[in-house]
């Protein structure tokens, strides 16, 4: 008697399980070993972090409205900002970067329009303005992300100057660097960095 | 209670039974048809859209959302689903023949880890995904053993039925190589369309015969290497097969083109198409490609297919189309000119002159430029100094494109003693050819010079190497654009098959094109070719150029290689 009812529970339960909607997200399920390793893995997976000067080239790019920007005068102008290196046909990597520039708009709300985002094109020769807006609108980008794109061998320089170059795009590393409003200095980051810990970051770098 | 135990014990059961029949198409996929379901099933996969046409949505680094619009799993997979290596991430394959496998050990297949000594055979790294661990894979980001997949992977929301529709595409995804591939050979084919000038059609089969041959000619040394070589090598080593390259001859009007390739298709599958080249029009083939999901790796034509999104042939460049694009491209970024200065198409009716302007009038479209005026001269009309005179008269301070060939350009040196000069003359190089040196010195100041190819001078590398093999060959040097052209094809096919391994899928092919760095060396005609997923014109650009002064002038760079 009990052991046909225990069977009819797990049957009941087994059911349930393979029909019932997933939790919402991953860490909302305490299903087998998933939660624990998952905070293993990601301290595995943690970007490594570190603070460097920066001196930003004198060259002129162009934004996805075709409007020229000086970029030296970008840079170093008041305020934080951050910085990463995609191209609107890349794999893997770029996608991450830009979700991530994009949430973090999304999370700063109306503090956004005064964070300058600006996405570096490394794939010059296809990355017109054009597809870069495109590319922008896909990720819902908001005002104040701008995505920049110039001469190739401007667009090496830059690379040059924050130590990103990579003679092939498809070798490139996931790097969102930001830039401190207090010492011009610049944190870079090398990985894929979640938005909670990107907005501690970012708030590190505007409280005095 | 019995009898409800029971019930519910075997429609268990039957669910999960009727979701892992690998391999025994099913009648319906969450009640869809299996064509359906396929159908809906890739636009998952390639566009992030779910069946109800909305985006698909996830969460990739733990609290990062996506959605469907920003990238899909193609966009890391890539289509062929075999995925990618970029900087420090890979992205390990998703299709049916490889998830649906246990993961021995680097790259080595259960029949080979058979062979092994028993003391060097390691243990699995994952066993095979069934439906059940693919859904959770999905959904929680865990692969079968329980272990987090990255952090980068997205975790998917998705309903029980998009979920089965997703894991019936992906078990369906590149499960079967391709026709055209045997345990031994692969076979490709070359299509010849049209009546092609005999020269050209030499220049463009024999570079590409050379290769194969050169291929097949290591049959007894690489056989040897497959069946003696280190165990670990032997995944590798066995994929090498002998290359078959037939000719398919296309005769009669385009019209009829497609259903020629069909039945040559039908009569023999290929794996993919290399090369080729056509008197005229290429969109028939173009078209082929596309209905039959079959690759064309760099045909030889100056009329392209133009497509934005088109997928199966990877052209060269866009052709005619491309100069008229660099022109306008440039004429846009242009300061100095007239803000009222009108643009003003000089063509004749002909297939490359139309090319031309088209490529022109939808840049300037693109740019939001109003149109440039056209003026199209009848097929008797003579274009003498007069010509030249009273057009600068009546379009002072004009840009003039004229899309002509040497000999409508013969007297445009009219234009350098006229009353009024134009701002800007452009002319294309290509269509002038070798009289682009006759070009009068009056007019050399103000005309610019849409080049599509590397320049006199350049790549003196690239060409000697070419010309090197070619001679080793004993191929004649004839055509050298397009020698140059075939000989970058057969050069970068070895690459690629050695990427592909045995992973003989369509899709994969050309997944394993686009992730290939930018070319400089082995491509002489062109200064640089540069690649991406999707993208299908591989030299983006033409210079610009004007003409120095002499009877042997120099021509001077006005911009680079890709004008944005």
């Amino acid at each position: 008697m009990r052991c046909e009812r225990l069977t009819a529970v797990a049957a009941t339960v087994l059911l349930a399980w393979a029909t019932t909607p997933a939790p919402a997200w991953a860490q909302d399920t305490h299903e087998g070993h998933g939660d624990h390793s998952a905070h293993m893995a990601a301290a595995r997976y943690a970007p490594e972090r570190s603070v460097a000067r920066y001196v930003t080239p004198r060259v002129t790019l162009v934004n996805q409205d075709r409007v020229e920007v000086q970029l030296d005068e970008l840079l170093t102008a008041d305020g934080p900002l951050l910085l990463n290196f995609v191209f609107a046909t890349c794999t893997t990597v770029c996608p991450v970067l830009s979700a991530s520039f994009s949430n973090l708009q999304r999370t700063l709300g109306e503090e956004a329009s005064r964070v300058p985002l600006i996405s570096i094109t490394i794939d010059p020769d296809h990355d017109t303005p054009e597809v870069m807006k495109s590319y922008l609108k896909r990720y819902h980008a908001q005002p104040g992300w701008q995505f920049l794109t110039g001469r190739r061998a401007d667009i090496e320089q830059v690379m040059h100057a924050f130590d990103a170059f990579v003679p092939d795009k498809m070798s490139h590393r996931p790097l969102t660097f930001l830039r401190s409003p207090k010492d011009g200095q610049w944190v870079r980051i090398d990985g894929f960095i979640s938005t909670a810990d990107l907005v501690t970051e970012y708030r590190a770098l505007v409280v005095n | 209670m019995r009898t409800l135990r029971a019930t519910i014990l075997a429609a268990t059961l039957a669910c999960l039974m009727a979701t892992s029949a690998l391999g025994q198409a099913p009648e319906t996929v969450a009640g869809l048809s299996p064509g359906e379901a396929l159908r809906l099933g890739e636009r998952m996969y390639r566009e992030g859209i779910l069946p109800s046409g909305e985006p698909m949505r996830a969460m990739v680094r733990g609290d990062i959302p996506v959605d469907g619009t920003m990238f899909s799993c193609a966009s890391c997979h890539l289509r062929g689903g075999l995925g990618s290596l970029e900087g420090t991430v890979v992205t390990l394959p998703t299709n049916g023949a490889w998830l649906y496998q246990p993961l021995v050990g680097a790259r080595m297949n259960p029949t080979a880890r058979e062979r092994l000594p028993e003391h060097l055979r390691r243990d699995e790294f994952r066993a095979a995904y069934t439906d059940a661990t693919l859904a959770r894979a999905l959904r929680l980001g865990l692969d079968p053993t329980g272990r987090p997949l990255h952090p980068v992977m997205p975790r998917y929301r998705l309903a029980d039925r998009d979920l089965q529709v997703m894991i019936y595409y992906l078990k369906n995804l590149s499960a079967q190589p391709s026709p055209g591939v045997t345990a031994d050979t692969v076979r490709f084919a070359t299509v010849i369309a049209g009546d092609v000038d005999p020269g050209k059609r030499a220049a463009m089969l024999a570079p590409l015969e050379a290769h194969v041959q050169a291929v097949n000619s290591q049959s007894r040394h690489q056989g040897r290497r497959a069946q003696h070589g280190p165990f670990y090598k032997e995944e590798k080593l066995s994929a090498y097969r002998q290359l078959e390259l037939a000719v398919w001859e296309l005769s009669g009007p385009p019209a009829t083109w497609e259903a020629q390739l069909e039945s040559y298709l039908r009569e023999q599958p290929v794996f993919a198409l290399l090369g080729g080249i056509s008197a005229g029009e290429w969109r028939p083939i173009h078209e082929f490609c596309e209905a039959h999901r079959i690759p064309n790796l760099f045909p030889i034509t100056d009329f392209p297919a133009i497509s934005a999104t088109d997928w199966y042939t990877l052209y060269f460049s866009k052709g005619w189309y491309q100069e008229g694009e660099t022109a306008a491209t440039f004429l846009r970024g242009v300061t100095d000119l007239s803000p009222t200065a009108k643009v003003v198409q000089v063509l004749r009716d002909d297939p490359a002159a139309r090319a031309l302007a088209q490529g022109f009038q939808d840049t300037r479209k693109r740019l939001g430029q109003p149109p440039a005026e056209v003026i199209a001269l009848a097929a008797e009309e003579r274009i003498d100094g007069d010509f030249w005179t009273r057009l600068g008269a009546r379009q002072p301070d004009a840009v003039l494109v004229l899309w002509l060939g040497p000999e409508d350009l013969a007297d445009l040196g009219a234009l350098a003693t006229a009353a009024r000069m134009p701002g800007m003359v452009f002319v294309s190089g290509r269509l002038l050819g070798d009289r682009l040196y006759s070009l009068p010195e009056g007019v050399r100041p103000f005309t610019y010079i849409t080049y599509p190819y590397s320049l006199p001078g350049e790549q003196g590398r690239a060409w000697l190497a070419t010309r090197q093999w070619l001679k080793s060959r004993d191929i004649p040097l004839s055509h050298e654009r397009i020698q140059s052209q075939m000989y970058f094809v057969g050069w970068m096919l070895s690459g690629a098959l050695k990427h592909i391994r045995h992973d003989f899928y369509r899709d994969h092919l050309l997944d394993v094109m686009d992730m290939m760095r930018d070319q400089y060396y082995a491509i002489a005609a062109y200064p640089r070719l540069s690649f991406g997923p999707g993208q299908r014109y591989a030299a983006k650009g033409a210079y610009i150029v004007q003409m120095g002064p002499g009877p042997e002038p120099e021509l001077i760079k006005r911009h680079d290689w890709v004008v944005y």
